[in-house]
């Protein structure tokens, strides 16, 4: 049988894919970030007319985690989570940095000059001047981005230091998150049996509500 | 034409006239008289009898076991005098109904090959040629036809089953109505998680909405006993409301209709509301004025038409009502949300004790804000009263702070819906938001409206504070007026017009 899967990330723009048995049959990628509530249902009818097939033939649905800034990130979830219960598909949870890795590596010479001292550093723009970042060590077997630190949120210069102080010199890339990458970790994390169910929003933030006394109104 | 016959459920001493329409209408195949018995008394059927002037004119028999959601016409017969005149629709009409309200999710039946009369009717009905059963009636050797309804697509007087997603504010609703029938109900409220900041945290309402989403959706459908694949159409707030709230209810509602290929129908929070009566009336009563007193909102609406005329008259200019009362509980040292415990401090105070103001109640202001409110400066006011003794340090009558507060929120409300029934020449009032659960709100209002003969409705308190229902109740309503759906491109809108019914 056909293994349909929907891709889906909102991290930061929206990117929409369905991929057959891992291969690419449609991808939609709106850089907008700030559209996601318009655009990430469109773009999911859209992907599967172009890759021919109805919503219920998709058997499983991948979702981007994040990190991300709170309110799109929502979106995406919320969609792949409601897709999957409509399709009666199942659902997964790949973390958004790690298709990004995903890209990088699919460059073998950056792939190979990867060593203990210098891992692949991911960063993506958190807003309020700091970074999302994780770090990799290359790839397993069936193609799965290797995290060995993070995702984090920090400040650029905090990441430095950080980088410094543990004597790596890393190959730092940002690109932009590919849903189709995106499928493509969650293939291999299937293969090699670390494929999570997990879909909770990595915000790696607390709100910033904080509890605060009456105030005042007599001087 | 009115139909000069009644149907009822059949008893065991209709039997000897079944019966004998029984022989007459099939004559080489008629059940037993014991067999029909053992029909008419079991437990897991349905049996209809038709009677005109006295005498029996059809009978009509349904099956349907508790655990299975198909359902099957046993049989059904005419009377030849009554032939021709709508009787067997009437009988197979009810008997959908029945299998509905039973639980069923489609209906069989057989008819024979050669009686195209019957296959008229049904096909008429939404039945389905699926299958056809050779020589099944015996001993002619007739093939027999095998019909198939399905429910959720269609047929005769159907009414549609509209899924309906909440999620303006701290609540995550989700509510399931057929045509103006409630089938479920639910709410997931983040209320607690609110209460140690004194008010509803948008970015902690927003999260919440996407834990509660699948939970609440899922026992949504069991309580409706429906599935997914049941559901015709997909309603959502697109607002008024917390705009990262309402994203996750429209990101998961179109998701949802993309899914099951069902149209889907961007709302209006404010107007679902409203809409929210017909759950219990079937109908709703037009023109009327409507105040929606929420922790977000207070407005008065005036609404022609559910779908096509609503106005807004007025609201208010700084905080809504509700909010009024958690800031004042603060000042109180009362709990959050404010408005039930406000309600409990003010249990054997003096509503009069302390005059309050009321805002926007001024003759200049009623004339140029004669349906707006603010609550602003009455929260002020009682913060400024309580620290007068604070600083004194002396003790003041909380009992007494809380009621006449509630009575100064309370009267302004009241008075400004009654004003704008009196103006309108509206006799009829509807009260929708959370704050209608505060006892003091509904007496009043029940008081006023009496006196001005005024038609009050206080919705249930499950239907008044933001819930799934009133969503799909209004999303019903477009489906069954033959609205077009919204398109998968609309947006959450934090300040959506009451104006604007649907998004398209």
């Amino acid at each position: 049988m056909t293994n349909w899967l929907l891709s889906i990330d909102s991290s930061a723009g929206t990117t929409v894919a369905v991929l057959e048995g891992g291969v690419q049959r449609a991808e939609i990628n709106i850089p907008d970030n700030m559209s996601h509530a318009e655009s990430i249902a469109a773009a999911i009818a859209n992907a599967l007319a172009t890759a021919g097939i109805k919503a219920n033939q998709v058997s499983s649905v991948a979702v981007g985690r994040g990190p991300a800034p709170f309110t799109g990130l929502r979106v995406g979830i919320a969609s792949a989570m409601m897709f999957a219960e409509g399709a009666g598909a199942k659902l997964f949870g790949v973390v958004s940095l790690d298709a990004i890795a995903k890209s990088a590596l699919e460059d073998s010479a950056l792939l190979q000059s990867l060593s203990e001292t210098t891992p692949l550093l991911i960063t993506a723009d958190a807003r309020r001047s700091e970074v999302y970042w994780a770090l990799y060590s290359g790839l397993t077997k069936a193609g799965a981005p290797i995290r060995i630190d993070g995702p984090g949120v920090i400040k650029p210069a905090a990441l430095e230091v950080l980088m410094q102080e543990r004597g790596l010199s890393p190959i730092i890339t940002s690109l932009p998150v590919s849903a189709t990458k995106l499928g493509q970790v969650f293939e291999a994390q299937l293969i090699d049996g670390t494929a999570d169910a997990d879909v909770t929003a990595l915000y790696l933030r607390s709100p910033d509500a904080v509890p605060t006394p009456a105030k005042k109104v007599t001087g | 034409m009115t139909e000069s016959w009644s149907i009822r459920t059949a008893l065991e001493s209709d039997l000897p006239e079944i019966m004998a329409l029984e022989h007459e209408s099939f004559a080489t195949d008629a059940w037993s008289i014991e067999n029909m018995r053992l029909e008419l008394l079991a437990h897991h059927t349905v049996y209809l009898v038709a009677h005109e002037n006295e005498q029996l004119i059809g009978y009509a028999g349904l099956s349907k076991v508790p655990a299975s959601t198909q359902s099957d016409i046993q049989t059904i017969a005419v009377s030849p005098n009554a032939r021709g005149r709508g009787l067997g629709r009437a009988l197979m009409v009810q008997l959908i109904g029945d299998a509905r309200r039973l639980g069923a999710t489609e209906m069989f039946l057989e008819v024979r090959a050669d009686n195209p009369v019957a296959q008229g009717l049904y096909s008429s009905l939404g039945f389905e040629h699926i299958d056809t059963r050779k020589s099944y009636y015996q001993p002619e050797g007739i093939d027999a036809w095998i019909m198939r309804l399905e429910f959720a697509r269609g047929g005769v007087g159907r009414e549609p089953i509209v899924l309906g997603i909440e999620s303006s504010c701290d609540e995550t609703g989700v509510g399931i109505v057929r045509g103006t029938t409630l089938l479920a109900n639910v709410i997931s409220s983040s209320m607690e998680e609110h209460a140690r900041f004194g008010g509803v945290v948008p970015e902690i309402a927003a999260r919440a909405h996407l834990e509660a989403l699948q939970p609440t959706l899922r026992e949504a459908l069991a309580k409706a006993n429906l599935s997914l694949q049941d559901i015709d159409a997909i309603a959502v707030a697109n607002g008024p409301g917390l705009g990262g709230a309402l994203m996750v209810g429209v990101g998961a509602a179109k998701a949802l209709a993309v899914s099951l290929d069902k149209p889907i129908y961007a709302v209006n929070h404010l107007v679902g509301h409203v809409g929210v009566d017909i759950l219990e009336r079937g109908k709703i009563e037009l023109p009327t004025i409507a105040l929606l007193v929420s922790g977000g909102h207070t407005s008065l609406l005036l609404v022609r038409d559910l779908l096509d005329d609503v106005e807004l008259l007025g609201e208010t200019i700084d905080d809504a009502a509700g909010e009024a009362f958690d800031k004042v509980a603060r000042v109180l040292g009362l709990k959050y949300p404010g408005g039930p415990e406000i309600d409990r401090a003010a249990a054997g105070g003096d509503p009069k004790a302390i005059r309050f103001p009321r805002g926007l109640s001024l003759p200049k202001d009623m004339e140029k804000n004669r349906y707006n409110f603010s609550f602003s400066g009455l929260k002020t006011a009682v913060a400024r009263w309580v620290e007068v003794f604070e600083n004194k340090g002396e003790e003041f009558n909380k009992a007494d702070v809380a009621a006449s507060f509630r009575e100064a929120v309370v009267d302004v409300l009241v008075t400004k819906a009654v004003n704008a029934c009196n103006d309108f020449g509206v006799p009829r009032l509807l009260l929708g938001g959370g704050v209608v659960a505060n006892s003091r709100l509904r007496e009043l209002a029940t008081e006023r409206c009496a006196a001005n003969g005024i038609e009050l409705r206080i919705p249930a308190l499950n239907l008044c504070t933001d819930n799934g229902a009133m969503i799909a109740a209004l999303g019903a309503q477009l489906v069954m007026a033959g609205r077009k759906p919204s398109g998968l491109e609309f947006g959450a809108d934090s300040t959506l017009p009451v104006t604007t019914v649907q998004t398209p």
